[in-house]
């Protein structure tokens, strides 16, 4: 066997000065040739064994595609992902390699695991630029067989579009329900073009169109139409809503001017555009220094695109350095553009300066405990200590949760913690709507939610042939 | 980040994957020097709403996302009061004409009043969004079988709206008031209230417009407890319970008027703070108000507004 190539081969970047300035994408992908290169460092381990397809939560079998990158063929590889996930662009993007793939990766115990996540974009990339997946796309056209069954999708996030792509597929008609004007959900409200570039998803919605799936925007289901009456009109639904509502403190000062939820400011920088504020409509107030609460991968995004915006930004977080949830090439982006980090800050009060403008944010100091709580994090404990940070401008991203005006739909259960209940199948309580995503999940990742999507699409496909065979 | 300003804004393409989406304008008029209605086609909105929801609208691609009250739902279209207010409301009365199309209209939000045989109903209202809420809901509850006492407060003779839009059609007793004594009683809508309550005719008052005033009504009705419903207009973005920018203290608990309102009991309202979140973005506002205007100005080559 050849010698292992212990270091993986880097992607080019944006430099940081360009970056601070500007809401293009960071990391500019492989070329063909540095895709080649690294795909030489993958040592092909058997489908039975590879740990990374074991990784992946929707299980590509990785070593094949990467094999096909070697031999310069990406029209095979791009057919070997979309197998699995019909989304490589963007999970490329913004799945937390890490922990799945490349945290599995053999490779990765003597050097740096392969750089699976860059590859599948690579082959995404590539094949779009070349017109490949469009050729492809052109053979799955013709394989479609249409079916008798109407399938209503509520939700275009990644479970809805993932969902909606497989039905097309095996020939159902479908329909996409989104609530705001424009389809992606928090592919696109939620997710900054320096990570996540619109014009891939708009290439993504356009596959989709061709696939005979329409989307209908400006359609709030619970509201403009109720689930009851899609259940009238279609043969099975799929709740792909996610987790829209953003958890707020409730602690004194919320209600002060310049404090967002990370989703009002996402929604407001990336769908509305406010970053061109005048040329855009929708206005965003930024000042000189922000304070983001939360460390996960919306928050993030949220000091990025602050910075972008020209605040100093500093994260707070109520742990540790290593407990933070973001993707760590995420973390490190922030790092490298000069945003700045504290940890054990609990926030327990936001002060306002006479105009109620927030001017600081009072933490509580934490400090960790040797016990772990379910989720494997140190548990932390406040010491009684204070401090108080200044701030013109507050960002809380501490979680979201699903919005209830789905969930309150007649005859819905729902777990205590609001996401919807459903069983093996995804079914949720009423017979025919099933759901999937974070609508099920509480938070998680997109490509969890596009797994559910898939697995949502083949259990609907059964449920609509048992319905016929009754 | 410099981008190019498209010169024309009415917007002929279609917007959504798979259909034509044509948000097409079919009426427009004005109702005083300040106000204006506008009547789109909007068939998913338009059969779905009922009283006390409200609709968010798009003018164009670069535009933001307007929360509007709903004047009425008819034959597949959706009518609105609005005021020219800021850039968005002023663009969409120069440069949106009958058998353009906006961009986009979401709806209905928000929840429904609840319209049930109360007694007497009062709907008081002093604004552009109020007014349009006044005539809606008391024509839904005359239907109930209510008795509707409409009152409607304007800042002057010259302000008030032709008859036609008015909300005397569907009340039983009717009153009209200007700050000024101009035309009608003078005074606000508290004025005849108070009269209404001591001669007890007030079963429930629902009530739209300037937030300092509902405040004031709020404060009126309490010692009485008389149900006080007002709306509670705030900044939104989606509308949907997405960001938490509409949020309200409301009986000491965070709530969204988008989603949990946008009528609220008016006596568990935290108005100081109501009032204030209003004006979050009046500077930029006031920023893009401004330029627009010294756009049209220049366009038309004299003071247009």
């Amino acid at each position: 066997m050849a010698k292992i190539i212990k270091e993986r081969i880097p992607t080019p970047e944006r430099s940081v000065d360009e970056r601070v300035k500007s809401f293009a994408e960071v990391n500019l992908g492989y070329t063909f040739e540095l895709a080649q290169k690294e795909a030489a460092r993958c040592i092909q381990c058997p489908y039975d064994f590879a740990p990374c397809i074991k990784g992946c939560p929707v299980h590509i079998n990785i070593p094949a595609f990467i094999s096909k990158i070697k031999e310069g063929d990406i029209k095979e590889a791009l057919r070997i992902i979309w197998n699995d996930n019909t989304l490589p662009a963007i999970t490329g993007r913004v799945c937390p390699q890490e922990d799945q793939c490349e945290g599995a990766c053999v490779v990765g115990k003597v050097g740096t695991a392969v750089n699976i996540g860059k590859l599948e974009r690579f082959v995404a990339d590539y094949a779009r630029e070349q017109g490949i997946d469009k050729e492809l796309l052109e053979e799955e056209l013709k394989k479609i067989e249409p079916k008798d069954g109407k399938i209503a999708i509520v939700g275009s996030g990644p479970a809805g579009l993932t969902a909606a792509g497989e039905l097309a597929k095996m020939g159902y008609k479908v329909t996409i329900f989104e609530a705001l004007h424009l389809p992606g959900g928090v592919l696109i409200y939620g997710i900054p073009e320096f990570r996540l570039p619109k014009e891939i998803l708009k290439v993504e919605l356009e596959k989709l169109k061709k696939l005979g799936v329409e989307v209908k925007t400006d359609y709030l289901v619970g509201r403009t139409v109720t689930l009851e009456e899609l259940c009238e009109e279609y043969d099975a639904v799929f709740i792909g809503t996610g987790a829209g509502t953003p958890k707020l403190l409730n602690l004194p000062g919320i209600l002060l001017d310049r404090i967002y939820s990370a989703n009002e400011f996402l929604t407001r920088v990336n769908l509305m555009k406010a970053y061109q504020f005048p040329e855009y409509d929708t206005p965003i107030g930024v000042g000189k220094k922000t304070i983001v609460i939360g460390a996960g991968n919306t928050a993030m995004d949220a000091a990025r695109s602050a910075l972008r915006l020209g605040s100093d930004v500093t994260i707070a977080y109520r742990r540790g350095k290593e407990d933070m949830t973001a993707r760590i090439e995420e973390i490190h982006h922030a790092e490298e553009e000069g945003v700045k980090f504290e940890f054990f800050l609990n926030p327990v009060e936001f002060i306002g300066n006479e105009n109620h403008k927030v001017k600081a944010v009072k933490f509580e100091k934490m400090k960790p405990l040797e016990e772990k709580d379910k989720r494997g994090k140190r548990k932390i404990v406040g010491t009684g200590e204070y401090v108080t940070l200044e701030a013109d401008t507050v960002i809380i991203a501490i979680g979201l949760e699903p919005n209830k005006i789905i969930t309150e739909s007649k005859g819905l259960k729902v777990n205590p913690n609001g996401t919807l209940v459903v069983d093996e199948t995804l079914m949720t309580s009423i017979p025919g709507v099933f759901a999937g995503g974070d609508a099920i999940r509480g938070e998680a990742t997109v490509i969890l939610a596009m797994g559910d999507g898939k697995r949502a699409a083949e259990s609907i496909h059964r449920y609509i042939e048992s319905k016929k065979g009754a | 980040m410099q981008i190019e300003i498209t010169p024309s804004v009415k917007n002929l393409g279609q917007k959504n994957l798979g259909g034509v989406v044509m948000y097409r304008i079919t009426d427009k008029k004005d109702l005083s020097p300040i106000d204006y209605f506008i009547e789109v086609e909007a068939p998913h909105v338009a059969k779905a709403w009922k009283p006390g929801q409200f609709v968010i609208f798009i003018t164009h691609e670069k535009g933001e996302r307007i929360p509007m009250s709903v004047y009425k739902a008819e034959d597949g279209k959706i009518g609105m009061f609005i005021r020219k207010l800021g850039k968005t409301t002023l663009e969409l009365y120069h440069e949106f004409d009958v058998g353009d199309t906006l961009w986009s209209i979401t709806g209905p939000l928000g929840k429904a009043i609840e319209v049930k045989d109360y007694g007497n109903v009062v709907f008081a209202s002093d604004a552009v969004c109020g007014h349009a809420e006044n005539h809606a809901t008391l024509k839904a509850m005359k239907e109930a079988g209510n008795y509707t006492i409409s009152i409607q407060s304007f800042e002057d003779k010259e302000n008030v709206y032709p008859e036609k839009f008015l909300a005397k059609s569907v009340a039983d007793e009717y009153y009209l008031t200007t700050q000024d004594g101009s035309m009608g009683i003078k005074g606000d809508f508290l004025d005849v209230i108070k009269g209404l309550i001591e001669n007890d005719k007030v079963d429930i008052i629902f009530a739209g417009g300037n937030l300092g005033t509902l405040a004031q009504l709020a404060e009126l009705t309490r010692p009485y407890g008389i149900p006080t419903i007002t709306t509670i207009r705030q900044i939104m973005v989606d509308g949907t319970g997405m960001c938490g920018s509409c949020r309200i203290l409301y009986d000491g608990k965070i709530r969204f008027a988008c989603r949990d309102g946008p009528m609220f009991d008016a006596h568990k309202v935290d108005w100081e703070d109501v009032i204030r979140r209003g004006k979050r973005f009046l500077e930029l506002e006031k920023r893009a108000r401004e330029r627009y205007l010294q756009r049209l100005n220049e366009k038309h080559g004299k003071e247009v507004f």
